[in-house]
């Protein structure tokens, strides 16, 4: 069925790359990057970290790619955030396209390495660097760019300083080539994109990681994309609303669904359990800034106390918490 | 520092939430530069000003988070028994390194700590100073060094629509003292208003979004004069601030603020039950 444009994986040619990564899976089912070095004109895609374009089929035609629990940096090359692609009959669909313009092209790379039918669609489920900067590796396939309604102007007023931030963090020569693409379509009401023999579900959201989170549904295998709507491990960050998400994680909770693939953590999780951490998270941080907020503290002493009950659970947490802290209290002073 | 600078730049950009790690544009000089003997020189000629003399102390973030919402403290600890004339917050490498002045008037109070905080856009690594000016003319000065970036021209609304409801909305709360002897009651405002410095690019139009920022707040307590301030777009969108005054009879606040399109808005507290 759905295997039909997918060439068959070749056997690790490198005993050291057997070893890397999670791979209860079939081999059959893992496309690396480290196929692409027998195939010359991709030598200029070579990673810097091998393990960057592993990708693992979750289900029939549907891989993933999980970023690092780690902050942009030179090391990883932007390699933060979980990256997927789709494959239907017709074309592929890339959901996410990682923190580069290199890590996007060893993502076109897995894509070929799989199939040889069009990519139609390059969806962002939201503005962030680590899911958008690999866009510019798909120019060629010149794909509709597919994102929230409000995408478009997230990107466009933070162009410059996406740029500058990440070319600084992630350094010159690995981010060269890196260009914000704005989305060619934007999505306001759910809307179905065909693959051919599969459709794809996209679902706008209210504020809640940002203003602009998209959810994709794979209808076939019902594969739900959160994007950054659902952070395990690495810590949540907010940069919406934390009421909107909270309301958005109660809306997730009653949904049904054969697996849910994360903006950050392991490729696939299952509902509803995969939200608890994170939803225990936003709320011992609403609860506790409601509360300091009632009792007359400021942000600064909030800043220091609220949601430290969280602090083991996360890695990340010293990046990110007192900004989100921060973020809580501005909005949730106003209620 | 080092070290400090790319965590910093590290935590602020990966979240995604823009940072400039040197907005030059938007700089009047290099960060490098020492802008404060120019600064100084507008604001206060060549009176002297006496540094870290223990009469005003400011408090800042040891590590900033959001550039953008930076909170920014000043004390005057109980020993200053003098009446406050004037008090001026500056961050040097700002687009405009005037934060805020505060005149104050007869009701800012006196017979304990003193205190005024907001939060402040930080555009680059600047230092932070609060000069506080007291009856007898004296100049007295904190300075915190800010390791932030990016607060002016690269933070952008985290969601513009919610940013715009209700702008003027005003919350004005006061707060008796823990001891029903202190003299001292401390009160803030909160101003829903999105503060634009000009400096955020509106995506629709590719113009820059106009400079609409709050100028001047009057704020009184049962009809006397607790502070007046000037104010910059260097203070965050949906201005907030945290003062303290002389305990009065009813304790009502009434806040009248001004915005640069001339746009007035008005809040009173809400009076303390019992009292």
């Amino acid at each position: 069925m759905l295997d039909d444009g997918h060439k068959p994986s070749a056997p690790c040619p490198m005993p050291r790359c057997c070893g890397c990564g999670v791979h209860a899976l079939s081999r059959r089912n893992v496309i690396r990057a480290a196929l692409a070095i027998a195939s010359a004109p991709l030598l200029r895609y070579m990673p810097a970290h091998a393990a960057s374009a592993d990708f693992s089929e979750v289900a029939p035609g549907v891989f993933v790619h999980q970023g690092r629990y780690e902050v942009q940096s030179a090391e990883n090359g932007g390699d933060i955030a979980n990256a997927s692609f789709v494959v239907g009959s017709d074309g592929v669909a890339v959901i996410d396209t990682s923190g580069s313009a290199k890590l996007g092209a060893e993502l076109r790379d897995a894509i070929r390495a799989v199939t040889d039918k069009p990519i139609k669609y390059v969806i962002n489920t939201h503005m962030h660097p680590d899911h958008v900067f690999g866009n510019a590796a798909f120019k060629e396939d010149n794909p509709e760019f597919v994102g929230h309604y409000k995408l478009a102007r997230a990107l466009g007023t933070r162009k410059e300083s996406y740029l500058t931030a990440n070319e600084e963090m992630i350094g010159k020569e690995a981010f060269a080539g890196s260009e914000i693409i704005l989305p060619t379509r934007g999505i306001k009401e759910p809307t179905k994109l065909d693959l051919g023999d599969r459709e794809l579900l996209l679902e706008p959201q209210p504020t809640a990681h940002t203003d602009n989170d998209l959810i994709v549904t794979d209808l076939k295998t019902n594969t739900l994309f959160l994007g950054d709507l659902l952070f395990s491990v690495h810590v949540p960050t907010i940069d919406g609303s934390i009421k909107g998400w909270l309301a958005v994680l109660d809306e997730m909770g009653k949904r049904k669904a054969a697996r849910v693939v994360p903006g950050h953590g392991p490729k696939t999780m299952e509902l509803p359990g995969a939200l608890e951490p994170e939803h225990r998270y936003l709320a011992a941080i609403a609860g506790d800034v409601r509360r300091q907020i009632a009792e007359g503290k400021t942000l600064a002493e909030a800043t220091k106390s609220a949601g430290f009950s969280e602090k083991d659970a996360w890695k990340l947490f010293d990046q990110y918490h007192v900004r989100n802290v921060t973020a809580a209290f501005a909005e949730l002073e106003w209620e | 520092m080092t070290y400090g600078f790319n965590r910093l730049s590290q935590t602020l950009c990966a979240a995604g939430l823009a940072v400039c790690v040197i907005v030059l544009a938007a700089t009047p000089l290099r960060a490098g530069e020492d802008l404060w003997p120019v600064l100084k020189e507008q604001a206060f000629g060549d009176r002297p000003i006496a540094e870290e003399d223990g009469m005003v102390v400011l408090e800042t973030p040891q590590k900033v988070e959001d550039a953008a919402l930076v909170p920014m403290t000043v004390r005057i600890p109980p020993h200053v028994k003098d009446k406050l004339k004037s008090l001026s917050l500056f961050i040097d490498n700002n687009p405009d390194p005037k934060v805020a002045t505060l005149t104050f008037g007869p009701a800012a109070g006196a017979g304990g700590e003193r205190n005024f905080s907001t939060r402040v856009r930080v555009d680059n690594f600047s230092r932070a100073r609060a000069v506080l000016e007291l009856e007898d003319g004296s100049l007295h000065m904190a300075s915190k060094f800010l390791a932030a970036a990016g607060g002016c021209a690269a933070m952008q609304a985290k969601d513009p629509e919610a940013d715009q409801d209700g702008l003027g909305k005003m919350i004005v709360r006061t707060f008796p003292p823990a001891l029903s002897s202190n003299p001292i009651w401390a009160g803030q405002v909160m101003i829903k208003h999105p503060n634009h410095n000009g400096m955020q690019l509106d995506i629709n139009t590719a113009k820059f979004i106009p400079a609409r920022y709050i100028k001047t707040m009057t704020v009184k307590r049962d009809g006397e004069l607790v502070f007046e301030m000037d104010g910059t777009f260097s203070i965050s969108t949906n201005p907030n601030f945290r003062f303290t005054f002389a305990k009065g009879e009813d304790n009502d606040l009434e806040v009248t603020a001004v915005d640069t399109d001339g746009v007035e808005f008005k809040g009173v507290s809400k009076r303390q039950g019992g009292s």
